[in-house]
């Protein structure tokens, strides 16, 4: 056998486990970047839940509507 | 009664004399028969012969006496063990795996299909491997090419959420830290076939089977097939047996390497991930890939492209396809092509037992490897870091960080680890494509 396996495997292992880390360091870098720049220029809208700022007014209010809608709709069909 | 039963012995017997008498008869004219069989007619036989002739067929007969000149699937001789014994071997061997699978639960959705593709290879005179087998048929469709594994590999991208990872971007080094079971076990299958003498693999073949450290099954299976196809069986069966022996490898090397105080930390809570970054992920996956190690491409490629699909939100119908219907198929085509390698004279090899020692080995030592990175991770960060995940980063989705979470409990009731560990977890999917990237480049 002309080549030292075991020799020649620690060097796959060296440039693995190199190129592995050095990926993921980029990519980690490539992640904070790009977190930082998105929630500059695009920040996150403050959450934003529509519904409970809705008062109780104005659902009742909405509820007469809707009700009154369907009522119109009803009548015009049994014409 | 009774006289029925004498008269249908008495013919039974009047047919075995007879039909011995033919059989001795037709054997001395079987030569000149057989020479002019190119416009052989239909040649009438007595039911005995005719018995006699149909116990050739049987894989029974096939078992019991071998002969000479079958060809294995690859066009070989094959050898009388692996005709006989050596099937009756491989029966028991899948059975085992059916149990596993089926009463242990062992990664059922893989094993079981390759258990019965292994029952169906063994099947002797049918030749169910062979190019016009179906096992031969899917093998050569999606596995010789290594098409079936980037399938998976998409489904699994559309399954995975990259939150918390975004959210933590330096558990990602953890991911990297655990393939060193990966170029570990190589060194340690070069170790083996320098020192031992019983194995005799090849630098391929040592880098195939030490992706298993990697802890990714079609990474494995797209990895041996490039490199050591002839090992596919036994490396697909390891790699799927020790994932589904995680939670029993793992607890113990991580608390080995681990003070009580330290699995007791607790985590700050991950902060809101935007959907953009989760969008642009992908993408920048891809194009470091396309910069640096364009040998992962494919497993990189396929992965980004179920990612991509799924966090853009707007093509739900074909990142829900990818990861149910489409991953569903092709892992029946997977797992029935990697069970034809469970052929006999493929599995019963010497070079079986090395590759079930080294994928143990694999496993631990990028679970130890993680845990140590982990470790140092923590001496160094302000925020504290829980050593624990680093276990997680052998891939292993989810079961890895399921792992994490539980042995954390157990230190801290009620400190949950779970999400922080899903990070070096999928970040080991990515390590382990990167390293499988980096084999693949050596030998091209």
């Amino acid at each position: 056998m002309e080549v030292d396996l075991v020799a020649e495997s620690i060097k796959f292992m060296i440039l693995g486990m190199l190129i592995v880390l050095i990926f993921l360091m980029v990519l980690v870098e490539i992640m904070k970047l790009q977190a930082r720049l998105i929630n500059k220029y695009f920040p996150q809208k403050a959450p934003t839940a529509p519904t409970p700022n809705i008062s109780q007014d104005e659902e009742s209010k909405r509820v007469a509507a809707i009700i009154a809608a369907v009522a119109e709709f009803r009548k015009n069909q049994n014409k | 009664m009774r006289l029925k039963r004498l008269i249908l012995s008495w013919l039974f017997i009047l047919a075995i004399t007879t039909g011995s008498i033919y059989a001795s008869n037709t054997d001395n004219h079987a030569t000149p028969l057989d020479t002019k069989a190119e416009e052989e007619v239909y040649v009438s036989k007595t039911i005995p012969q005719m018995l006699v002739s149909f116990y050739y067929t049987t894989g029974l007969k096939a078992l019991i006496s071998p002969k000479d000149g079958v060809k294995t699937s690859d066009g070989k001789e094959m050898s009388h063990f692996a005709q006989g014994l050596g099937r009756i071997i491989m029966f028991g061997i899948v059975f085992l795996l059916f149990y596993l699978a089926i009463a242990k639960q062992f990664e059922p959705l893989l094993l079981l299909p390759i258990a019965f593709g292994g029952l169906l290879a063994n099947i002797p005179i049918a030749n169910m491997t062979g190019d016009h087998g179906m096992l031969g048929i899917i093998y050569n469709m999606g596995i010789a090419n290594e098409f079936f594994p980037l399938i998976i590999f998409m489904g699994v991208g559309a399954m995975t959420d990259f939150g918390p990872l975004l959210s933590n971007p330096k558990t990602a080094l953890l991911g990297g830290a655990a393939q060193f079971g990966i170029f570990g076990s190589l060194v340690g299958a070069a170790m083996l076939t320098e020192y031992t003498g019983i194995f005799d693999f090849t630098l391929k073949q040592c880098s195939a089977i030490s992706i298993i450290g990697g802890a990714d099954g079609p990474t494995s299976i797209f990895i041996a097939s490039a490199l050591a196809p002839e090992l596919l069986g036994a490396i697909a069966v390891a790699a799927y047996s020790y994932m589904a022996l995680v939670p029993v490898i793992q607890p113990p090397i991580m608390k080995a390497l681990t003070t009580v105080e330290e699995r007791r930390i607790v985590m700050k809570t991950t902060r809101k991930v935007h959907r953009l970054e989760k969008l642009f992920f992908p993408i920048v996956v891809v194009m470091m890939t396309a910069l640096f190690l364009p040998d992962a491409a494919p497993l990189m490629g396929a992965f980004a492209l179920g990612n991509f699909a799924k966090e853009s939100g707007v093509v739900d119908r074909l990142s829900n396809e990818m990861q149910n219907s489409l991953i569903n198929i092709v892992t029946i085509f997977l797992g029935l092509g990697v069970g034809s390698t469970l052929a006999s004279d493929k599995f019963l090899v010497v070079e079986t037992l090395g590759i079930m020692v080294i994928g143990l080995v694999a496993f631990a030592a990028g679970t130890a490897a993680g845990v140590i990175m982990a470790k140092i991770m923590n001496k160094l960060s302000k925020e504290p870091i829980n050593p624990l995940i680093g276990a997680a980063g052998v891939s292993a989705v989810p079961m890895a960080a399921r792992v994490v979470s539980k042995v954390g409990s157990e230190a801290r009731p009620g400190n949950v680890l779970l999400m922080h560990a899903m990070g070096p977890n999928v970040a080991g999917v990515i390590g382990s494509a990167v390293a499988a990237g980096v084999l693949l480049s050596i030998f091209n």
